[in-house]
C-alpha cells in the first residue's frame, strides 16, 4: 500500500479476479458465519443433516442439468419431468398396484424418453434449446396435470416410509444424492464423453471439425438430464409422501440458479459438478434454511434468491469478458531475435 | 533422388459447374518440403482435400511409397500416414493442451481417461516441437504461435509420414514464423514429407526444396527451387499479365491531399510511417505478408493504439489533425474479413447497408424512414450491381463477392472522402474481383481517395497509381504507377532478402 499507485492498482485487479473466481465461496462462508451468529440452532449437526436432506433432490437434478449447460445449452424441462414421472409413478403404484421397483424402472425410462425427445428436437430440428425445452416443459406438465386431474395423490404407506429411511443419523437420500454427484463428477472429468461435453461448450463447430460426434453428445446430455431429473423427482416424491401439482413447479429456475451460482458458465465449456454444482445447491439451501430460523417472511426467500441469481449471472458474464492474457512460451535461454 | 514417396497422378475433380482439377500430377520425396503454389481458386485446396480424404477425385490415382492407395475418408488418410494442419485452427480454449490434442480419441483405461498416458504422449510431442508450455496448460493463455504448435502437435500424434500445412503462417508474427520453420526443418530431418500450401513466395524459398505450381486447376510448372527464381514462379502463377489490364494512371501532383500521416509508430509493429493520400488517387500499399500493411490501416482508423504520430484529414477546410478513433467518420474501411469485421450475417441486405447510416435516415418523428432506407439501398444495389433476390435477403446467403459489395455499399451511403481497402478481393472469384476493382476505380473517379492493400501482384498492378513498399513495419520505397511487375516483386522481395 505504501509503495504507490502501481501496487494499489495491482491489488485491485487481483481482488477483482479473486472475487470473480472465489466469490461464491466467500458468500458461502459469510452466510454460514452470519447465520451461526444470529440463529442459535442453525449451526448444529442435526440442522446440517436436515439441510442436506432437503437439498438431496436438487443435487441430483442440478448434476444432470449441469451436463447440458456445459455444452452451452439449457434444459428447463427438468421440473416438469420430475412432476410427470412422479405422478405416473404414484398412479401406477396406487391404482395399478405395480411394485415400487418396477415402477422406478418405468419412471427412469419415461425420464430418459423425455430427455431423448428434447435431444431430438434440438439436434434434428435445430430448435434453440431454451425454446425447445420450454415447449416440452409446458407439454409435459400438461400431461401430468391431465392424468392427476391436478389432485394430490398419496403414496402407499410402505413407500412413504422410505422418506425417512436413514443409516444412523444420516438420511439415505443424502447418500444416494452424493453418490450420484460423485458418479456424474467422474463422468465429467474422467471420461471421453465428459471432455466432449466441454469441447461442445467451447465451440460446437470446432468440436465437429475435430471429429467429435456433436449430435450424439448433445443428445446424450439431454437423456442424462431427463434421467437425473426423474431420480431427483422420485427423491422429492418420497420425502413429500404424495404426488402433487407443486412438485417440480419452478424447479427449473432453482436448478439454473444452482448451476450459475456453482460457477458453471451458461456460455458453456466451464464448470464442475464437484465442487461447483454441489456448492451451488448448498448456498441456496443454506440461505433458505437460515431465513427460516430467523423467522423471515417466507416470501423474502424469493427476493434473496432472485438477487443472488442476478449477482451470479453478472459474475458469469464478467468472467466471460475478463481479458485472458496470452503469452508466448519460449526457452529461457533463447536470445530475443528481432 | 530415387522414387517419390508420394505421387498423385492424373487427378481430376469436377464440381457442379466448375472443373476444379484437370489431370493434376503432384509428387513429393521423403524428407523434403514441397511448396504447392497457386493463386486463389487454382485448385490447391481441392487437391489437398483429395489427399486428405475430404473429397473423392473423379479420376486419378495416389501412390504412397510406390503402392497405390485408396483414400476415401479422413480416417483412411490418417491410416496412410497423412496429417493435415488446417489453416483455420480448431482450438478448444477452456481445455488443456493435452485434451485438445487427444480430443477425438482419448487414451482410456477401463472406460476412464488415462490422464498419465495422455500427458506423457503430449509432453513427448511438445518436446519434439521445442515447446515450452506443459500439457496441462489451458489453450486460453497461449499466443497464436503456440496454438499453431498445438495444432501441429495434434497432427504429429498419429506419427504421420506426410504432413500438409495449409497456409500455416497467415496469422503468425515473424518470430512465430521462424519457430514454425525450425519445426518444419526438424521434421524434414526425421524423414517426414512436407507439403506446404501458400501464396507467399518469400516463405517457400526459405523452407522448401521443390515447388509445384497450379493455375486454373492444372499443373503449370514446378521443379527444384534452387533452379527457379521468384519471377519464374510468379510467371507460372499468374501467366502473362496483359498491359491492357492497367488503368489509366493520372499524375497526382496537383491534386489536394486528403489524408496525411506523419511519423506513425506502434512499438514492434510499425515504425515511422509517413505518407500522403490525394483526392481521386488509388494508392497501393505493397509488401509481403507480415510487412505491416494491415497494421498501418488499423492504426490509422484507431483499431490499434499508436505510440506516437499524427494523422491529418482534410475535413473540408484544409488538413486537421484528428485522433485515430475519429478517423472512422471520414474513412470507410473494407477488409478481407467480411464476416467478422463488417457484416451482420443473419440480417438483410437492406439493414446491413443502412446500419451505419441510421441517423441519416431519421424522419421528422425521429423514426427510421423506411422508404428512404429502401430507396438508398436500391440505389446502391443497382450501382454496385449486387446480385440479390430481394433487399430482404439475409446477407449470409450471398456469395463472397456480393457480400463484399454490400460492405462497400454501406460505406457509400455515408459517402466518406477516404477508403481503405485491405485485401478487398481475397477469396473472391475472378468475375467478382473484376467487379470490385471496377468499383474502386469509380470511387476514385468520383473524387474519393483510396488506399489499397493487396497480396496479389496482378491486382496491385491493375489498381495502383503509386505504390508504397513496406517491409518489417516500415515504408522502404515508393514506386510510380508505371512500375513493372518485376520492379514491384523486386522491391518487396529485395527488401525481404535484407532480413
Amino acid at each position: 500500500m505504501v509503495q504507490g499507485t502501481q501496487i494499489n492498482r495491482f491489488n485491485l485487479t487481483t481482488l477483482r479476479d479473486f472475487l470473480l473466481r472465489q466469490g461464491f465461496n466467500v458468500v458461502l462462508v459469510v452466510v454460514v458465519v452470519f447465520y451461526a451468529l444470529t440463529a442459535p440452532r442453525f449451526f448444529t449437526v442435526a440442522n446440517f443433516i436436515s439441510l442436506l436432506h432437503a437439498a438431496a433432490p436438487m443435487m441430483v437434478i442440478a448434476s444432470g442439468l449441469a451436463l447440458v449447460v456445459m455444452t452451452g445449452k439449457l434444459d428447463i424441462s427438468v421440473g416438469s419431468t420430475a412432476f410427470l414421472t412422479t405422478s405416473v409413478g404414484t398412479i401406477l403404484m396406487v391404482r395399478n398396484g405395480v411394485d415400487p421397483i418396477t415402477t422406478l424402472v418405468i419412471l427412469l425410462a419415461i425420464g430418459a424418453l423425455i430427455g431423448a425427445v428434447n435431444g431430438l428436437i434440438i439436434v434434428v430440428l435445430k430448435i434453440s434449446p431454451l425454446i425447445a425445452t420450454l415447449g416440452t416443459m409446458i407439454i409435459v406438465r400438461g400431461i401430468g396435470l391431465e392424468i392427476t386431474k391436478s389432485t394430490t395423490i398419496s403414496l402407499p404407506e410402505e413407500v412413504r416410509r422410505l422418506g425417512n429411511a436413514s443409516i444412523g443419523p444420516i438420511f439415505v437420500d443424502i447418500l444416494i444424492a452424493l453418490a450420484i454427484m460423485v458418479i456424474i463428477h467422474l463422468v465429467h472429468t474422467r471420461t471421453s464423453f465428459g471432455r466432449w461435453l466441454i469441447a461442445l461448450g467451447n465451440d460446437q463447430d470446432t468440436a465437429a471439425r475435430l471429429g467429435i460426434r456433436v449430435n450424439t453428445v448433445s443428445f446424450m446430455s439431454f437423456v442424462l438430464s431427463g434421467l437425473l431429473a426423474t431420480i431427483g423427482g422420485v427423491l422429492t416424491l418420497v420425502q413429500v409422501g404424495a404426488a402433487s401439482p407443486s412438485i417440480g413447479s419452478g424447479l427449473e429456475f432453482t436448478a439454473v440458479s444452482v448451476i450459475v451460482i456453482g460457477g458453471i458458465s451458461l456460455f458453456g465449456g466451464e464448470g464442475s459438478i464437484l465442487p461447483g454444482a454441489l456448492r451451488g445447491v448448498l448456498i441456496l439451501e443454506i440461505i433458505r434454511n437460515g431465513l427460516n430460523f430467523l423467522g423471515a417472511d417466507p416470501y423474502a426467500y424469493r427476493f434473496v434468491n432472485g438477487a443472488i441469481i442476478f449477482i451470479a449471472m453478472y459474475a458469469d458474464s464478467l468472467r466471460a469478458r475478463l481479458p485472458v492474457t496470452t503469452r508466448t512460451f519460449e526457452a529461457p535461454d533463447t536470445p530475443k531475435s528481432g | 533422388m530415387g522414387n517419390p514417396y508420394l505421387e498423385m497422378r492424373g487427378v481430376s475433380k469436377r464440381f457442379p459447374g466448375v472443373q476444379a482439377l484437370t489431370s493434376v500430377s503432384f509428387e513429393a520425396y521423403a524428407g523434403e518440403a514441397v511448396a504447392l503454389i497457386g493463386a486463389n481458386g487454382a485448385g490447391k485446396s481441392t487437391l489437398m482435400n483429395v489427399l486428405g480424404g475430404n473429397l473423392q477425385s473423379d479420376e486419378g490415382e495416389i501412390l504412397i511409397g510406390g503402392q497405390a492407395v485408396s483414400i476415401n475418408s479422413p480416417l483412411a488418410a490418417t491410416a496412410n500416414g497423412i496429417a493435415f494442419v488446417h489453416q483455420e485452427m480448431a482450438m478448444l480454449p477452456t481445455m488443456t493442451v493435452a485434451e485438445n490434442i487427444h480430443i477425438s480419441s482419448f487414451p482410456t483405461r477401463a472406460g476412464f481417461i488415462d490422464r498419465k498416458a495422455m500427458e506423457a504422449s503430449t509432453a513427448e510431442v511438445l518436446t519434439r516441437l521445442g515447446c515450452h508450455f506443459t500439457p496441462d496448460t489451458r489453450i486460453q493463455v497461449l499466443s497464436t504461435g503456440d496454438r499453431q504448435m498445438v495444432e501441429i502437435a495434434r497432427a504429429l500424434l498419429s506419427k504421420p509420414s506426410i504432413i500438409i500445412f495449409d497456409e500455416p503462417t497467415s496469422s503468425l508474427t515473424s518470430r512465430e514464423k521462424a519457430r514454425l520453420f525450425d519445426v518444419i526443418r526438424t521434421l524434414k530431418t526425421e524423414g517426414v514429407t512436407i507439403i506446404y500450401i501458400t501464396h507467399f513466395l518469400d516463405e517457400i524459398f526459405n523452407i522448401c526444396e521443390r515447388a509445384t505450381v497450379l493455375r486454373g486447376g492444372s499443373t503449370v510448372g514446378g521443379g527444384l527451387l534452387s533452379e527457379l527464381t521468384t519471377a519464374d514462379i510468379v510467371h507460372m502463377m499468374i501467366g502473362d499479365v496483359g498491359l491492357d489490364t492497367r488503368s489509366a494512371k493520372h499524375s497526382t501532383q496537383q491534386r489536394e491531399v486528403v489524408l496525411k500521416v506523419t511519423g506513425l509508430n506502434r512499438r514492434g509493429v510499425i515504425k515511422d510511417i509517413s505518407f500522403s493520400l490525394h483526392k481521386g488517387e488509388v494508392l497501393g500499399l505493397w509488401g509481403l505478408l507480415g510487412s505491416g500493411r494491415t497494421e498501418v490501416a488499423r492504426a490509422i482508423i484507431g483499431l490499434d493504439p499508436i505510440d506516437d504520430g499524427q494523422i491529418e484529414i482534410n475535413t473540408g477546410s484544409g488538413l486537421h489533425p484528428i485522433r485515430p478513433r475519429e478517423a472512422q467518420r471520414w474513412i470507410g474501411m473494407v477488409t478481407e474479413d467480411r464476416r467478422n469485421e463488417g457484416l451482420l450475417l443473419p440480417m438483410s441486405v437492406k439493414q446491413n447497408m443502412s446500419i451505419a447510416n441510421l441517423r441519416g435516415l431519421l424522419s421528422r418523428w425521429k423514426l427510421i424512414d423506411n422508404r428512404r432506407e429502401t430507396e438508398l439501398a436500391t440505389h446502391f444495389v443497382n450501382r454496385l450491381n449486387i446480385i440479390i433476390s430481394s433487399l430482404g435477403q439475409p446477407v449470409k446467403t450471398l456469395s463472397g463477392g456480393n457480400q463484399q459489395k454490400v460492405v462497400v455499399g454501406r460505406w457509400l451511403e455515408l459517402n466518406p472522402p477516404i477508403f481503405i481497402m485491405d485485401e478487398p478481393t481475397r477469396g473472391l472469384d475472378v468475375g467478382a474481383k473484376a467487379e470490385i476493382r471496377r468499383i474502386i476505380f469509380e470511387l476514385a473517379e468520383s473524387g474519393a481517395a483510396v488506399l489499397v492493400i493487396s497480396s496479389e501482384i496482378e491486382e496491385m498492378m491493375a489498381l495502383g497509381e503509386r505504390y508504397l513498399v513496406m517491409n518489417r513495419g516500415q515504408i522502404v520505397n515508393e514506386l510510380p504507377g508505371t512500375s513493372t511487375k518485376n520492379e514491384l516483386m523486386g522491391a518487396a522481395a529485395g527488401a525481404a532478402q535484407m532480413e
